[in-house]
């Protein structure tokens, strides 16, 4: 791990008690520095907990929240909740997919964009919703999303 | 600071908020408000007031439910006018700055209510929206008014007032309080909260917790979201109430990680409350000391579960466990715990401020209180809304709602997201309580309603839901895990077509098994979905299976294409589009041929059903599948085609009634087959309707000569002047040594008009008219006519009546214009020949002079109740009689059949004047003699009775072969099998639905000419290229 990360993963650590219970905040606070989850931070993070690095994979992995690839350097989310479902939301998934070449759950290979699906972003009324880097978009169509991502690149 | 000072300085700043000295603008700013541009819109109303230097007060509120509206925006102006303004853009946002800030304007145009007590003429004041209307608000009482940043605001409002008065209560007294409010648990289950507390309460422990499950997770449920995002204090402050009531000194809101403006939010107010001293040691100078930390849950629906929810708090997986031990005694750290959803705590600090007995009003029975609704889905007002429970779901759906856009049918109204049922159109009539919709299979939920209607596919939507919680299984217990893939198996075959009749059963009991086995709520609710859509949508799920129809249009494997499936000889439309894209003119039409004798007819006058389901109609035209049919044809005459005659293998010889499409059709498929088949018509030329019901200016006579003889060519003999009843028997056939006989006779009577003085010479049938003018015997109109009806036989009375040289033509109609059945591109050429359409009116009685006709008599009508087939009843208007003069009428108000040439022949006919058949197998009451197009349908159309001559045929030939005579079903997929032709960037500029070229108006009349020409080859391969091959994966 190059010592930029070291330290950030440290700074981490420092901000919370030495107790199971801060476990998941840990691995949230990691993730938002680093990008993802490597496997050196585990690592740290399991010295400094007192808990098995085998442990902590099987809490981490439990939740769609966390990765450990590094991402895209644009993370495109498309809501496949009820509401989005109902008003297209397959046929944003299936513009995108067929766009950047890949599925759900995986990175470009020039790491420009990651996508993910979500289950509900709860902003129903506006579905279908996509986000993209945090930024909530609804009323999405297909040609609208294409743009979107053609815009970024 | 002491809380009466806190209350005092609150009372100041609130009254300095409402005071207006300035403008003061308010910009609905939570979720849902930013993406649909609320920022940016502040930054430019920020911009716009700097650059007019006006001072104004601009602040973020949360949002007021109206989600259909958004972006709001309030601005309220020192005169007291306070004006809400909905779907506001950057630009618009300037104007109002301009108009209504400075000017005074209010630009009711861009307003959505008024607030307050001053009214506005021409905008609705607030409580007076439909969504609005019925509400009550308790859990959304500060949404969108307070600035949810501001904890003064909160207070102003008697925030804390409710904790103040529990903190002067015994924690027995304040569970009391709750117990008698009848508050039960909003987050789904229900269970009453002052029990529930009761039990933490009784456990003694040195440590106890309490916890907000702020893991709203439910698709299509945000009102968790809204409340944290809009009045986060609402929340702590009944946790701190609940904290209080059991004995806990530390709290947890545990919410979603999706959600990060409610956790700023939340982690603002708590700050703010441990500033105030809400929070912290001796709060309120009582002796009660109580904290709260946030933790973020991490993309797990599962943890919504209590036991999974502590789990994850723990840092562990979010893995259920069983109880007992109920969480109030061993719950998080093994520790008594009390867990309520944010509803409910936003409900406890206001039963506390202002009582049990307060509260208990609202609601019904055994349901207290109000309930929150996030609308969702297809309906028009899409957003949130509080009611009292026991409203009726219609009125919810209906009247807040305000129904379902596009003037579609509400099919179902899903509630309690993936735990809960649906309910179909026919139960809306249900209050909106727990009883009442646990008994009918649903059940309350979080509040998530979202409304389906006849695009979405049950089989799909319970699909959907299965897919979903199968997903979030945490795996643990047996029945969930392998249950829900066993049941998501069944369901993905049924949507492939692949389904057994036995499937369903199979589902009803494997669902009951994994709910009675279940560890934890997820797997106990997760077959709801799927048994409830089985319980009120089973003949959907049963076609699905047996006949591979999903009316729908969703399942993708039996739908591969909407304008296929929906065709009812199902064209290989996107294959054909395909091949004009590319330039295969040839390939195109051979592909058209394969199902479809009739190209250059269907091409001009097919009602083209597949346009109405295009999916490029959803938002721009339809792409043109009709006029590219014909395209393709017109290019295959100018090249010539000459077809094979068929051999004939068999010595069975087939009798065919009707030289209409349907005769024609069924003529020649059995032609390819192998049979011998002799079509008889009664009129002196071939074509039935295609002849003498539409005119050569719609339907030219060389194509339908060429189209005609093509059928002949493969070997189809037509004998024309023979009459059936009359030159030949339908025993005689038989005698003749035909072995099978296809009765396709049409509907060539005309429906009586029964109004006195009909008889007279100068009223004819539209039927008539058209026939006599296609046989080439003109009639002599007057020069005013009028046009009794609203169909096809209407229009081109009225049509061919100005080409004959009336100069005054003009039809009446009793119905409405959006009600009329000719199609909309008829209806504008009508007016471009000047004939007007008198809508909603119809005639009465002929008036004549000594036998001489002089006019009519019609009455104004207007739209009444629905009749049996949905359509609003025309009713007349009692007195609004008034005469019409004009020398001929013409009556067209629908046709039936003549069955007297089959009477006495074993033949059945129905009251309606169709004749009976197997609706399977097209087949009569008489062994041999089979039926269809319009004397089967009553007047349909071209294709329809195509696809009952291919029918028949496939039919005659089993009956012929001695095979069990059966209808076959097939899923619909195309041949195309090359991707979509990409577009030039230039290309792209120009897309979009070509007009037709036609005729002038002016070159029109006095002419039976083609008014429509046709495209071009440029138009033709443009807008071939903007089908967006649904087919397609």
């Amino acid at each position: 791990m190059d010592p930029e990360q070291n330290r950030d993963v440290r700074e981490v650590l420092e901000k919370h008690e030495r107790h199971r219970d801060n476990l998941i905040p840990i691995l949230q606070e990691v993730q938002k520095k680093l990008g993802f989850i490597s496997e050196e931070a585990i690592g740290v993070v399991s010295g400094h907990l007192d808990i098995s690095e085998n442990d902590i994979y099987g809490v981490a992995t439990f939740y769609t929240q966390f990765r450990f690839t590094r991402p895209g350097d644009h993370i495109v989310r498309i809501c496949r909740g009820t509401a989005c479902h109902v008003r297209g939301g397959k046929r944003i998934m299936n513009e995108v997919t067929k766009y950047l070449g890949i599925a759900p759950g995986e990175t470009t290979q020039d790491h420009k964009f990651g996508l993910e699906s979500v289950a509900c972003f709860g902003s129903c009324a506006l579905s279908p919703v996509v986000v993209m880097d945090d930024k909530v978009y609804g009323r999405m169509t297909p040609q609208r999303v294409k743009k979107l991502l053609k815009d970024i690149e | 600071m002491k809380f009466e000072e806190v209350q005092q300085q609150s009372k100041r700043e609130w009254e300095a908020f409402n005071r207006f000295d300035h403008p003061r603008i308010l910009i609905g700013a939570a979720t849902c408000g930013r993406a649909s541009g609320a920022l940016s819109v502040r930054a430019a109303i920020e911009k716009e007031l700097a650059a007019r230097s006006i001072t104004a007060d601009v602040y973020e509120t949360g949002c007021c439910g109206t989600c259909y509206a958004e972006p709001v925006v309030e601005i309220g102006l020192p005169d007291g006018r306070r004006i809400m303004y909905r779907d506001v853009t950057e630009e618009t946002a300037a104007e109002l700055i301009k108009d209504f800030v400075k000017d005074g304007n209010p630009r009711s145009d861009l307003a959505l209510a008024t607030l307050g007590d001053i009214t506005v003429d021409g905008i609705p004041s607030i409580s007076d929206l439909p969504m609005m209307q019925g509400q009550v608000r308790i859990v959304l009482r500060n949404a969108g008014i307070i600035d949810p940043t501001n904890v003064y605001h909160y207070v102003a409002r008697d925030g804390y007032t409710g904790l103040s008065k529990a903190l002067g209560m015994t924690p027995e007294e304040v569970i009391e309080e709750i117990t008698d409010s009848g508050l039960r648990g909003r987050g789904g289950a229900g269970f009453p909260t002052g029990v529930k507390w009761g039990f933490a309460r009784k456990s003694q422990s040195d440590e106890k917790y309490v916890i907000c499950n702020a893991d709203e997770g439910d698709p299509g449920a945000f009102m968790d979201r809204s409340v944290l995002e809009s009045d986060p204090h609402s929340i702590l402050e009944g946790l701190a109430i609940t904290a209080y009531a059991i004995g806990a000194a530390t709290g947890y809101v545990y919410i979603r990680a999706e959600y990060p403006l409610a956790v700023e939010r939340l982690r603002t107010a708590i700050k703010q409350m441990e500033e105030l001293g809400f929070l912290g040691d001796d709060i309120m100078g009582s002796k009660f000391s109580f904290n709260i930390k946030i933790k973020q849950g991490a993309g797990a629906f599962v943890c919504g579960e209590e036991t999974a929810l502590m789990a994850s708090i723990e840092g562990r997986r979010g893995m259920p466990r069983s109880r007992p031990p109920f969480p109030a005694i061993s719950g998080l750290h093994e520790k008594p715990t009390n867990i309520n959803n944010v509803e409910t705590l936003a409900n406890v600090s206001e039963i506390l401020s202002k009582g049990a007995k307060w509260f208990a009003q609202y609601g019904t029975g055994k349901s207290q209180g109000t309930k929150t609704f996030a609308l969702a889905g297809k309906i028009n007002r899409t957003g949130l809304i509080e009611v009292p429970m026991g409203v009726k779901l219609k009125d919810v759906i209906f009247k807040s709602g305000g129904g379902v856009p596009d003037g579609k049918r509400c099919k179902a109204v899903r509630t309690g997201g993936p735990s809960g049922g649906c309910l179909p159109a026919d139960r809306l009539d249900l209050h909106v309580d727990y009883e009442d919709l646990a008994k009918a299979g649903s059940i309350m939920g979080s509040g998530g309603m979202i409304v389906l209607d006849e695009e979405s596919c049950m089989v799909d939507m319970a699909k959907y839901f299965l897919d979903f919680t199968h997903g979030e299984s945490c795996g643990k217990c047996t029945p969930c895990r392998m249950g829900s893939q066993h049941l998501l198996r069944i369901l993905t075959d049924i949507s492939k077509g692949k389904g057994s009749p036995e499937d369903l059963d199979a589902l009803k009991i494997l669902g009951e098994t994994i709910k009675a086995g279940s560890l934890c709520g997820l797997g106990q609710t997760m077959p709801n979905p799927v048994l409830s859509m089985i319980r009120y949508f089973r003949p959907e799920f049963e076609r699905h299976v047996a006949r591979k129809e999903c009316d729908a249009l969703v399942c993708k494997a039996l739908v591969s294409s909407a304008c296929q499936y929906t065709c009812p000889i199902h064209q290989d439309v996107p294959c054909y589009i395909d091949y004009i894209a590319r330039g295969e003119f040839d390939k195109a039409i051979e592909v058209i041929r394969r199902e479809n004798p009739f190209p250059g007819i269907c091409g001009r006058v097919c009602p083209h059903p597949c346009e109405g389901k295009c999916e490029a109609g959803k938002d721009g035209d339809p792409i043109a599948i009709r006029d590219l049919k014909r395209f393709a044809a017109d290019y295959e005459l100018e090249n010539g085609k000459n077809p094979e005659r068929a051999e004939v293998k068999y010595d069975e010889k087939v009798a065919v009634i009707g030289s209409g499409p349907a005769g024609l059709t069924a003529a020649y498929y059995l032609t390819l087959k192998g049979y011998a088949c002799t079509v008889f018509e009664a009129l002196p030329m071939a074509g039935g309707m295609l002849r003498v019901g539409i005119p050569g200016y719609r339907l030219p006579r060389e194509i339908l000569e060429q189209e005609i003889e093509y059928i002949e060519k493969t070997g189809v003999e037509i004998r024309t002047g023979v009459k059936l009843g009359k030159d030949v028997t339908l025993e005689a056939l038989f005698t003749q040594g035909y072995n099978a006989v296809f009765l396709a006779i049409g509907a060539h009577k005309p429906l009586d008009l029964n109004i006195p003085g009909s008889e007279n010479p100068a009223v004819i049938t539209g039927v008539s008219f058209l026939k006599d003018l296609s046989l080439g015997k003109e009639t002599k109109l007057g020069r005013k006519v009028a046009v009794i009806g609203g169909g096809n036989v209407a229009v081109d009375s009225a049509r061919s009546a100005v080409r004959l040289g009336c100069d005054d033509v003009f039809i009446v109609y009793r119905r409405s214009r959006e009600e009329m059945p000719a199609l909309p591109e008829e209806l504008d050429q009508v007016e471009e020949e000047n004939i007007r359409i008198e809508f909603l009116t119809s005639p009465v009685r002929v008036l004549d002079k000594k036998g001489k006709f002089k006019g009519i008599e019609c009455i104004r009508m207007e739209l009444g109740e629905p009749d049996d087939s949905g359509r609003r009843r025309p009713v007349p208007i009692d007195g609004s009689n008034f005469v019409i003069e004009c020398d001929n009428m013409i009556s067209a108000i629908g046709q039936t059949s003549d069955l007297a040439p089959i009477e006495d022949s074993g033949v059945a006919g129905t009251k309606w004047g169709t004749i009976v058949v197997d609706e399977e197998i097209l087949l009569t009451e008489k062994q041999g003699v089979f039926a269809g197009g319009d004397v089967v349908s009553g007047p349909a159309n071209v294709v329809t009775a195509i696809s009952h001559g291919k029918w028949a045929a496939t039919s005659i030939d089993q009956f012929l072969r001695g095979r069990e005579m059966l209808k076959e079903f097939k899923a619909v997929g195309s041949a195309a099998s090359t991707e979509p032709t990409e577009l030039t960037d230039e290309e792209i500029e120009k897309l979009g639905r070509p007009e037709m070229p036609c005729l002038q108006p002016k070159e029109r009349t006095r002419s039976f000419s083609e008014v429509e020409l046709g495209f071009t080859k440029e138009m033709a391969i443009l807008e071939a290229k903007r089908c967006l091959r649904c087919d397609y994966e």
